[in-house]
């Protein structure tokens, strides 16, 4: 089954795929312990699991013969990146009304 | 975690002319973007600047009215994405209180997922102790190899 290439807000938009997210954030758990908590099938908890790893929300790591889900903190780093855009965004834009009015004054 | 822009800023200007360079097209362009915004409640314009393809936004800002309040107070929906779909669902919302030698514009830019970023804040919570935690497992399976 191919991955769908989504970006930070469209993984967390799922109901199910935040609800995974919740879990994680309180506790690691294997695909299987994962699953028993959905209503529904093992395939589609997969699935949802490898659209947060490709996005980079969670990592896979096997211990034993268990795969285990882990918060990573690279997910989150988007929603940060469009804050800090618009923080310095905002930022250079009120300078440069401060520079347009100014300038009015003066002609 | 921050949900929210905020910047308040000093003007020399009077209340009325600030009001000007944020609701008349021309003006707005001079320090903003190109747009075609009207002050009128419910109008729908829109912000047009360069694409940033890695933060996936087309450079199309998708706004409405959403209050005015001449002189005072100015709220807009700021919407963006790429190829019609939308993912920066967002409020700007303008406040200007006029003082003795000018105005005191206030910017807020507010809701970035604040229903998501509840669960972002969980999250960062959660990530020290999910290390540990993940520490623990390790250990505790490297001495059941060991054993074994």
């Amino acid at each position: 089954m191919p991955t769908p290439n989504l970006d930070a807000f469209q993984v967390i938009a799922d109901p199910s795929r935040r609800e995974i997210l919740g879990m994680l954030t309180k506790d690691t758990y294997n695909i299987k312990a994962l699953a028993e908590n959905f209503d529904m099938s093992r395939p589609a908890v997969s699935k949802h699991i490898k659209i947060l790893q490709t996005a980079g929300f969670i990592t896979i790591q096997e211990i034993g013969r268990e795969r285990h889900c882990i918060l990573n903190q690279e997910g989150f780093n988007e929603l940060k990146n469009w804050i800090s855009h618009f923080d310095e965004f905002w930022s250079r834009k009120l300078q440069k009304l401060d520079n347009v009015l100014n300038d009015k004054n003066k002609t | 975690m921050k949900t929210e822009i905020k910047h308040q800023w000093f003007y020399n200007q009077t209340p009325g002319e600030i009001w000007e360079y944020l609701t008349k097209a021309e003006l707005i362009e001079k320090w903003l973007m190109p747009n075609d915004f009207e002050p009128i409640l419910g109008h729908e314009f829109k912000f047009t600047t360069n694409p940033i393809p890695n933060m996936g936004l087309d450079g199309n800002f998708h706004c409405k009215v959403i209050e005015i309040i001449p002189l005072k107070k100015l709220v807009y929906s700021w919407k963006g994405g790429s190829g019609g779909e939308i993912t920066l669902d967002t409020i700007v919302e303008w406040t200007l209180v006029p003082k003795e030698n000018g105005t005191e514009l206030t910017l807020l830019h507010s809701g970035f997922k604040e229903e998501n970023g509840s669960i972002f804040t969980a999250m960062f919570d959660g990530w020290d102790k999910n290390i540990k935690k993940m520490l623990e497992h390790l250990n505790t399976d490297d001495n059941a190899n060991t054993k074994s």
